[in-house]
């Protein structure tokens, strides 16, 4: 009850914080005029829009409207695929990413990602952490175990698997792979995580670990995520942008995109009139 | 419109099932009918003579194989250690970089071609190749020639079983900065482990009956082998010569021989269905 009364202020308030916070923010990942083709069919027309930094961008829009397309572009696993382009422009920090001379890995070891589906590798709990610190630095056995543990810790899995170190991270729940995944992603102090559609694939409570772990590592990374369920995008993200047949319809702070969205077709998506 | 009798419906169910059973009883009562016959008549060829000794000139009873089950495996472990390596780099080219090219379609189709081929044309074509210039026949020839007939099988299977390897295990891992090299032998190939091992096993299977291919190039002898440079005893080509022989001594050996090549294929295609299925339950 006394939420609603106060609400109309609390918003403006909440407007102009946002405001505010939007002009001492910085920005992460600048995005300018991103284009991109499945061989000769366009997925994505001008996108552009800002990422600031350790805040959490929501990605949503109906199926096939090119939000996965939209971040895969920031790590440039597109490039694993024959006859994936991008054209545009995409500054991470002061670099193209985009530009050939870009190296991968670099770029890759910068921005990691969560895919949709858990994808632990078939080896054990410990080497599938131990996997990405491996290839990028090189550690004694005692520092690579405490670099272990504390990505293990900051994806909140370790009191889990302290003791299952040694076993195949296949052999867990959906939900505790995803967490894997992550502890795997962030050992190797990425700045930029992009996540597709993490959730999507495991259960409510699971879920709602993982969005209080997105919470946490907010403090330290960039996240972008991608997701079909809008409470999780209006709950976790500072920003939304909402994407359409390729295109960004509109972006803006989450607070105001879902409240009070500037474009009627995001206000028809939000409301579920369609998508 | 009238309703079609129930009674037909039945009856040609019922034939449909008979004659589909009779035809599978066919062909294993002929599989049980050669195991039966080589198992009755090959074990009495067994004895430790056979698996240690040389064999006797005609006429004169006792001696052994020896020489040639050591020829067998050693040109079956050559053979395995030109045909594995190259055959599974070939597949990693076919499901990890080649894919969709005209290349990569080409080299398919010329595999396919490969391995419908006579394994006797192989032989002629090895015999051409090296036995030819080299003027003797050699272990090292059979092993060539077996190998050739390897490739196309592993490559394929191996393609296969790379390809079941979802898209998303490589992503992830390249997602976290791994060369595409890495992803591919250490992610990949892991993942993949069991269908590339099951691979190579039967590969191994088919190749160690092998007579044709090994008759223009390791050919066969009677002593030990002192270097694979010179004509190889192996039990194959040993059924051959001896099954046509008029020695019932020979004929006996001929016989273990079949008995001992049909223990170590069908040895191979159970561990590799057992190896395959393991992962299975493993999985859940």
């Amino acid at each position: 009850m006394s939420d609603n009364l106060t609400r109309p202020l609390s918003m403006e308030r909440e407007q102009k914080r946002l405001l505010q916070d939007v002009q001492s923010l910085e920005v992460k990942i600048s995005v300018k005029n991103l284009c991109f083709f499945y061989d000769d069919h366009q997925a994505l027309f001008d996108n552009t829009l800002d990422i600031f930094q350790n805040r959490v961008t929501a990605i949503i829009g109906p199926s096939g409207c090119g939000k996965s397309t939209h971040i895969r572009a920031y790590n440039r696993i597109y490039e694993m695929y024959r006859g994936y382009r991008a054209t545009g422009e995409v500054w991470l920090d002061q670099e193209n990413i985009l530009s050939p001379s870009q190296d991968l890995i670099q770029l890759r070891k910068k921005v990691g990602m969560i895919f949709q589906k858990p994808t632990p590798f078939p080896i054990s709990v410990f080497e599938n952490v131990a996997y990405g610190l491996r290839l990028h630095f090189k550690m004694s056995r005692g520092e690579l175990a405490a670099k272990v543990e504390d990505a293990l810790k900051r994806a909140a899995l370790w009191e889990e698997v302290k003791d299952k170190l040694d076993q195949s991270g296949l052999a867990f729940s959906g939900g505790q792979q995803q967490r894997l995944c992550i502890a795997r992603a962030i050992s190797v102090e990425p700045e930029v995580l992009l996540m597709d559609e993490p959730t999507s694939a495991i259960d409510p409570l699971a879920t709602s670990k993982i969005e209080e772990l997105i919470e946490s590592l907010k403090q330290k990374y960039t996240i972008v995520i991608v997701t079909h369920n809008m409470q999780q995008a209006a709950r976790i993200s500072d920003f939304t942008a909402f994407f359409y047949e390729g295109h960004i319809v509109e972006f803006g702070a989450t607070r105001q995109v879902f409240t009070n969205p500037a474009k009627k077709q995001t206000e028809d998506y939000i409301t579920g009139r369609f998508g | 419109m009238k309703a079609r009798s129930l009674f037909a419906r039945r009856l040609s169910d019922y034939l449909i099932k008979i004659l589909s059973a009779l035809a599978a009883l066919i062909a294993i009562f002929a599989l049980g009918w050669i195991l039966s016959v080589v198992v009755s008549r090959g074990v009495s060829a067994f004895n430790l003579d056979f698996f240690t000794k040389l064999p006797t000139p005609p006429g004169i009873s006792g001696g052994g194989l020896a020489n040639a089950i050591l020829g067998t495996l050693l040109i079956t472990a050559l053979a395995s250690l030109i045909g594995i390596p190259i055959g599974m780099l070939a597949g990693v080219y076919l499901a990890e970089f080649g894919l969709d090219r005209p290349f990569a379609s080409m080299i398919r189709f010329a595999a396919n071609v490969v391995m419908g081929m006579p394994s006797i044309i192989i032989g002629v074509f090895v015999y051409t190749l090296v036995v030819k210039p080299a003027r003797h026949f050699s272990g090292y020839a059979g092993a060539i020639a077996l190998a050739i007939i390897m490739l196309p099988l592993i490559a394929r299977t191996s393609e296969d079983m790379l390809r079941l390897v979802p898209n998303s295990l490589r992503e992830s891992a390249l997602a976290l900065g791994a060369p595409r090299w890495k992803v591919t032998l250490g992610v990949v190939f892991r993942s993949a482990k069991t269908g590339l091992i099951t691979g190579a096993l039967l590969a191994l299977a088919r190749i160690s009956g092998e007579t044709a291919p090994l008759l223009f190039t390791a050919l066969n002898s009677s002593y030990w082998m002192r270097s694979p440079k010179e004509p190889t005893a192996n039990l194959t080509v040993t059924i051959f010569n001896y099954a046509m022989s008029p020695y019932p001594d020979w004929k006996a050996k001929a016989w273990g021989a079949s008995l001992l090549i049909m223990i170590a294929v069908l040895a191979l295609s159970i561990f590799s269905r057992w190896i395959f299925r393991e992962k299975k339950i493993r999985k859940g």
